[in-house]
């Protein structure tokens, strides 16, 4: 178990090196540099080229790469062009405001989802399981940017209800109260967007494993039929739950550019979006790489996890050690 | 008692036969099948409504005796794994009634089924299919006893024991899980489960099928000698006639829904009645390369059970159909003392 854990992290820290090679090579490759997009249209070549001198972009990319990775590698992504801000002191706080955004919608979309998915995979198209359908027909369809604007114009502008965006009320930074009226309308948004994908993934994953033999052997048993569902389907149901999870994880931390924008929060997507515009390299390389750790540590809890629900994974583990 | 190993090898000993004239004794009948459906509708259309339905048992009637072992053989598709799960309630019928011990299944709640699931227990075709994999051989073996409150703490683990004991495993292995184990060894895990509780009947749902012919015999005589053991009554489900003639008393054939011909296993192998299961005799191999015999080759394909022919069910592949066959479809009659078959023209019937 402690081998194949090693290897797993071991794998996951030789992507990540590939990740920043990809990352670095990709925004270089990108047109239009930083110099001709911030600083003064019509600057001489002499001009831009001290500018770019300052800025440690006329060297070579490999030296850059080398220089941005070691640094990085100490816990500096450098700072803005435009105005010299450490990217650090730029990313993290948007990084634990989009943490709350998301995390909060997709905890919330979990503890619907699941368990509704469950219920219909054991009332397959019954009432419970068509509304989830056209649900699902409607989140996929209705795009963040509409959905979002609908209920600001509805909850926001028409009832007065909750506040139009923002994270704070002004003068209110802090208050947990006024944060949790800021999060409902977003929050809504993004639910009824995850929501679709998630109860029609358990629910199949639930009728799945509810198809099984074993399954049928547990009913010819006697057992009660809550215990065929919770004991014997649902352990099984888990693992591919669970893949997805540790896929979607990332999306915690990338965030939603699009409803972030829409609710002017304060998030990373938003940051990434306007910076991206601005040809600001260390804040997008810094988004990327974080963005990219998630991923692969979200894979990486995954794999483990499959170790712990399902015995079949646990590899290289002792023959006999029961009595 | 001969070996197992000598009794399939040599089938009909002396003291076989004596062991079947004992069984036959019996006479008191265990499940009572009357006119049992199963029809499972087709759902198609813009609104998925039914549109049609799929007849996997048609109007079955039989019985099966206290501690006999009734064969019940047929091609894939003709429904005798849908009957076998009918008879137990895995599935609900559409139609007709089953009696186990006096009882009418079909009437009974949930909860009062669940409870005479203790009597009656299945053991399934596909050993590794109808393990769950997330539980460990104990747990699987152990949970019958649990859900039906039989025993506890101390008693579970070594009725576990005892029982892997029974069927030949290694009770210290209790803590493996499924994949851990041959096919052959899951299978004898499916029959430990299903002994757990002791009961009266169990479906063998092509319990043989899907393990290697060694595997098998050893399987069937498991089966024979628990059966000798605890007084078990078997239905064991077969797609080929060789198996189920070393372990049945009776056998009944079974064709697109409906039972074909029932009669002793000898009665059957010696004086077949229905062409169609003349023409699966004729289809098992015979270990004797210089015996010539007639073979009966079914041609064309077995109709859709959603559509079954008019009349007689088998006219569109029997060689001896003839116009009746095709308007009339032909009721069950006793042609000798316990034989009995659907046919308006039944072989050997010389007229």
């Amino acid at each position: 178990m402690s081998a194949y854990i090693l290897r797993r992290v071991l794998q996951s820290v030789l992507v990540l090196f590939l990740v920043t090679i990809a990352t670095f090579l990709l925004i270089h490759a990108a047109p239009g540099g930083p110099t001709s997009i911030f600083l003064a249209p019509g600057l001489s070549p002499q001009a831009q080229y001290i500018q770019a001198h300052n800025l440690g972009l006329d060297r070579p990319l490999p030296i850059q790469y080398l220089d941005w990775l070691w640094r990085m590698l100490h816990g500096d992504f450098g700072s803005t062009f435009k105005n010299g801000i450490p990217v650090g002191s730029l990313v993290w706080p948007t990084l634990l405001n989009t943490i709350i955004l998301m995390g909060i919608a997709w905890v919330v979309t979990l503890l619907i989802a699941i368990p509704w998915g469950i219920y219909n995979s054991t009332r397959e198209y019954g009432i419970s399981d068509t509304v989830a359908t056209v649900i699902s027909y409607a989140g996929f369809a209705l795009p963040a940017f509409w959905l979002g604007l609908m209920l600001q114009q509805i909850f926001a502008m028409r009832l007065g209800w909750l506040p139009l965006s923002d994270m704070w009320s002004r003068g209110q930074e802090g208050n947990l109260a006024d944060l949790a009226r800021h999060l409902v309308l977003p929050v809504v948004t993004l639910v009824i967007g995850f929501l679709a994908g998630y109860v029609k993934y358990s629910r199949s994953s639930m009728l799945e494993v509810l198809g099984q033999d074993y399954i049928r052997t547990a009913r010819a048993k006697g057992v009660p039929e809550s215990k065929v569902i919770f004991r014997h389907a649902l352990r099984n149901a888990l693992i591919p739950i669970i893949t997805i999870l540790g896929l979607d994880l990332p999306i915690v931390v990338a965030g939603a550019a699009l409803t972030e924008t829409v609710f002017n929060w304060p998030g990373m997507g938003r940051l990434f979006v306007s910076e991206a515009t601005a040809r600001e390299y260390n804040v997008l390389m810094a988004i990327t790489v974080i963005t990219a750790i998630v991923v692969v540590a979200g894979n990486l809890i995954a794999d483990l996890l499959y170790a712990v629900v399902d015995p079949r994974v646990r590899l290289g583990e002792k023959e006999g050690e029961t009595t | 008692m001969s070996t197992p190993q000598v009794r399939v090898i040599a089938g009909d000993s002396a003291q076989e036969d004596r062991r079947d004239e004992n069984r036959l004794q019996e006479q008191k009948t265990l499940v009572e099948v009357e006119h049992l459906k199963k029809y499972f509708p087709i759902r198609g259309g813009f609104f998925s409504h039914a549109v049609g339905s799929v007849r996997a048992v048609d109007d079955v009637t039989f019985d099966i005796r206290q501690g006999e072992t009734f064969g019940l053989v047929g091609e894939s598709g003709c429904g005798k794994s849908t009957l076998g799960r009918v008879i137990l309630r895995l599935q609900e019928p559409t139609a007709g009634i089953v009696r186990f011990d006096g009882v009418d299944l079909t009437r009974l709640r949930p909860r009062q089924m669940r409870k005479m699931r203790q009597q009656m227990q299945i053991i399934f075709q596909d050993p590794f299919g109808s393990l769950n994999p997330r539980f460990t051989i104990g747990d699987i073996i152990a949970e019958p006893l649990v859900v039906h409150g039989v025993a506890k703490g101390r008693e579970i683990e070594e009725r576990v024991a005892e029982l892997m004991r029974l069927v030949g495993l290694d009770p210290s292995r209790r803590n493996h899980y499924p994949h851990e184990f041959s096919g052959g060894q899951r299978q004898r895990v499916g029959i430990a489960r299903a002994l757990a509780l002791n009961p009266k009947f169990i479906v063998a749902d092509e319990a043989v099928s899907a393990l290697d012919v060694s595997v098998q015999s050893q399987v069937i005589n498991l089966l024979s000698d628990l059966q000798d053991e605890l007084g078990l009554t078997y239905l064991f489900i077969a797609h080929g006639l060789n198996v189920v003639r070393h372990i049945s008393d009776r056998v009944g054939v079974m064709y697109l829904g409906k039972l074909a011909e029932i009669a002793e296993t000898d009665e059957i192998f010696g004086h077949a009645a229905h062409p169609y299961t003349a023409a699966l005799l004729s289809a098992m191999p015979v270990p004797n390369p210089h015996r010539k015999r007639e073979r009966i080759v079914l041609q064309g394909e077995v109709p859709s059970p959603a559509h079954p022919p008019q009349g007689c069910r088998f006219h569109t592949r029997c060689p001896f159909a003839q116009q009746r066959c095709r308007e009339e479809e032909p009721q069950m009659r006793e042609i000798s003392a316990g034989h009995w078959v659907a046919c308006h023209f039944p072989m050997g019937d010389v007229a």
